[in-house]
């Protein structure tokens, strides 16, 4: 009896390795088991169901909200959610994707990373689709590479000024015009600062990513490169961010990140009456505001400020940076699935999956009038005329060029960053540092 | 008293014998199999693995091309490994004796018969049973410069200029050795604790009763006593130093600049970051060298006292 249960045991634990061998050598992918449908599909009719990545379901409404509207258009085709861990997003898909157990279309969360799908041979081609799209779906030509398309870009963020009406208007400080440029900012900050000094509000706040003054540097700066190792185009803006800091015009970068401080509580409770933020902060705003989480008070978006006049005021484009959100097919799929897969792929750039999107506070890729109608439509998004200027005019410069240098690149700028901020080297010398580092660290 | 019966008679035995040699090896595996399965998925095959991938290009996706030294070669001249390798020491070379001193002094004061020591040790220990990420938090809130309790308290003790902690360069390790300490020292506490335990009471009434001083017995009891203890704990720690990585990567994530950055969160940003596995690898597999041979040299030493 004893003996028996041993050797099932010994049997069923052996059997297990067997399996779990099994399991991680079928990292090919052509007998992917995770799209149950069109087998033996020869129609396009027949039901097809895609499956989809997505994170944070319950919070991040978009994936749903796509999927829903591209199934009543085509019944024959369901989507199907399937969900990962929004701080670990990249690293999971690429494990899924390698153990071939990925979905069909998945989402490239950060243009960082495209490269690595896109040189890992993780993605479809989808020129067809994106040839079929017009100049209305921004963020495009990010996912091109050597003439073909990897991707197809369904929000498109953005970053802006937001501020609190409320503060400008107890500090008597008029109300950005959309003719700022960045020492424009800055004084309204130095400006506002001692005047709500009684509240314990600050005149600006900038979050403790690298982005909030290095995206802006080099989309704003003619000539600037993330590639090539000059990064001297960051001098002025890191001046002005340490001159706010010194002057307690914004918390510092210290003080941020000892403290935790988030970007929403900074804004949303009123320590801060302006704040450059991306358009994803928008409908989270007016959801929190809504909850309780953030005050109630009155808010707009501006442009966001530029490098000098010659981009500044509502009858010029002013210039900011956002990196584009897309889909991508995982050529894993079988062929029914994949052309099931570019139809929901086109839905998404197009006007009537954008105005969906538009309709739960999200920025589409694809802009028009109608599109910004069902925005501006949302309850809480601010209707006055210098916030549908800034949502509907910019010219947005991606914040990741694509290259495979990217992401190493970023790592050092972020060290500089810091380093920087905190006040451990100067200005001057944490950029050259960093030149030398990326001549030095990174393959050519 | 003789009355011991053999245990095999005779001839059919012999078979029995055999067959119980079969049934006790896989009485053994099977009981090793749920935990080695364990071990061979999840750390074995990749920790071999990792030893190929030093020498090939992986990224993720696709092959791996064969590249040799190259990554190696790669590490020799990248600042930013010999930084993490500095900074690495850094860490090392104080919180070893840090936490060795303070453990082993927790661990005498709370060896007497006091009023209450149960719920000392249990202060004591409680810190290394707490999420690493509250812990993080929470210094942090202590340690900021213009807000913190800490750098209150030393500006009401007339410190006009304190140190900006995990805010500035020069003095993030110091911060994030100061937590390391504070969080480990309960754990290696309970170690010595339990050495001081194993020692005869006799030895200290014999050194009593020749006149030691509590210095003295400390000196030549106590401590030759400990010797297996503190062997082990330094090896622990040693080890559990040279790879800190959830703290740092929580309370500072490598900055400001690159002044906390280590070597396990070099390989972690080079791999899963920037996708770049074969090279990490390879600076894993420097890591566990250096790992191996402080120890070899450690046994080596210890050896050479038990002579």
């Amino acid at each position: 009896m004893k003996r028996s249960m041993a050797t099932a045991l010994g049997l069923a634990a052996a059997a297990s390795l067997v399996l779990a061998g099994c399991g991680s050598s079928s990292g090919d992918g052509d007998d992917d088991a995770t799209s149950p449908a069109t087998a033996a599909a020869t129609e396009a009719q027949d039901p097809v169901t895609l499956s989809l990545a997505g994170w944070s379901l319950a919070t991040t409404p978009e994936f749903q909200e796509l999927a829903d509207a591209f199934h009543a258009e085509n019944p024959n085709i369901t989507v199907e959610l399937k969900e990962y861990d929004a701080a670990n997003y990249d690293t999971q898909m690429i494990a899924d994707l390698a153990a071939g157990s990925a979905p069909d279309v998945y989402v490239l969360k950060n243009l960082k990373n495209f490269y690595t799908y896109q040189s890992g041979g993780q993605l479809v081609d989808v020129s067809d689709v994106s040839e079929g799209l017009g100049d209305e779906v921004s963020g495009l030509k990010a996912y091109e590479v050597d003439g073909a398309t990897f991707g197809v870009p369904y929000r498109q963020d953005s970053w802006y000024l937001y501020y609190n009406k409320d503060l400008f208007d107890a500090a008597g400080v008029e109300y950005p015009d959309g003719s700022w440029t960045w020492d424009d900012y800055a004084d309204a900050a130095e400006k506002l600062t001692p005047a709500l000094a009684a509240t314990g509000a600050k005149g600006t706040y900038q979050h403790s990513w690298q982005s909030t003054v290095q995206g802006f540097a080099l989309a704003q700066t003619k000539g600037a490169s993330l590639l090539e190792d000059d990064f001297g185009y960051l001098e002025p803006y890191y001046d002005r961010a340490l001159k706010l800091q010194t002057d307690g015009a914004q918390e510092s970068l210290g003080t941020v990140t000892t403290n935790k401080l988030t970007y929403q509580a900074q804004f949303g409770t009123q320590k801060a009456a302006m704040m450059p933020m991306g358009s994803w902060y928008v409908a989270t705003l007016i959801a929190q505001q809504a909850s309780g989480d953030a005050q109630k008070f009155a808010w707009g978006i501006a442009p966001a400020p530029q490098f000098d006049s010659s981009t500044t005021g509502t009858s010029k484009t002013p210039i900011t940076f956002g990196d584009p959100t897309g889909l991508g097919i995982n050529p894993a799929a079988d062929d029914d699935t994949i052309a099931a897969a570019k139809k929901f792929l086109a839905f998404a750039a197009s006007e009537d999956g954008a105005k969906g999107l538009a309709g739960i506070g999200i920025t589409p890729a694809y802009v028009s009038d109608a599109v910004s109608e069902a925005y501006f439509g949302v309850a809480g998004v601010p209707t006055d005329d210098l916030s549908k200027f800034a949502f509907s005019t910019h010219d947005t410069k991606p914040e990741n060029p694509v290259n495979k240098n990217t992401a190493a690149i970023q790592n050092i700028l972020n060290e500089t960053h810091t380093g920087i901020l905190s006040g451990s080297t100067d200005v001057a010398g944490g950029i050259s540092s960093a030149e030398s580092r990326v001549k030095s660290e990174v393959a050519p | 008293m003789v009355t011991t019966t053999p245990i095999a008679p005779a001839a059919p035995p012999v078979v029995r014998r055999g067959r119980l040699k079969l049934r006790n090896t896989l009485l053994g595996w099977t009981f090793l199999l749920p935990n080695f399965v364990g071990f061979a998925v999840l750390t074995l095959v990749p920790v071999v693995a990792l030893f190929y991938l030093a020498f090939t290009g992986w990224n993720v996706f696709g092959k791996a091309p064969w590249v040799g030294l190259d990554n190696f070669q790669r590490m020799l001249h990248d600042p930013t490994f010999w930084v993490s390798l500095r900074n690495t020491l850094y860490y090392t070379a104080f919180h070893i004796p840090l936490t060795l001193v303070t453990s082993l002094g927790l661990a005498l004061l709370l060896n007497r018969k006091l009023r209450g020591v149960a719920f000392f040790r249990t202060a004591a220990f409680f810190p290394y049973i707490t999420s690493i990420v509250a812990i993080a938090v929470v210094w942090n809130m202590l340690f900021s410069p213009e807000y913190g309790p800490i750098n209150q308290f030393l500006l009401r003790l007339g410190v006009d200029n304190p140190p900006g902690w995990t805010s500035s360069a020069t003095w993030a390790m110091p911060a994030v050795i100061i937590v390391g300490t504070w969080r480990e020292m309960g754990y290696y506490m309970l170690l010595f604790l339990a050495g001081l335990q194993t020692i005869p009471p006799e030895l200290y009434e014999a050194a009593r009763v020749d006149g030691a001083n509590a210095w003295q017995r400390f000196w030549s009891v106590t401590l030759p006593s400990l010797r297996p203890t503190t062997f082990f704990v330094t090896v622990m720690l040693t080890i559990g130093s040279f790879k800190v990585f959830d703290l740092i990567l929580v309370m500072t994530n490598g900055g400001p600049g690159q002044s906390t950055l280590v070597l396990s969160q070099l390989v972690y940003r080079k791999g899963f970051e920037e996708n770049q596995f074969g090279y990490a690898s390879a600076i894993a597999v420097v890591l566990f060298l250096i790992c191996v041979g402080v120890t070899v040299v450690q046994f080596v030493v210890n050896k050479r006292r038990d002579r």
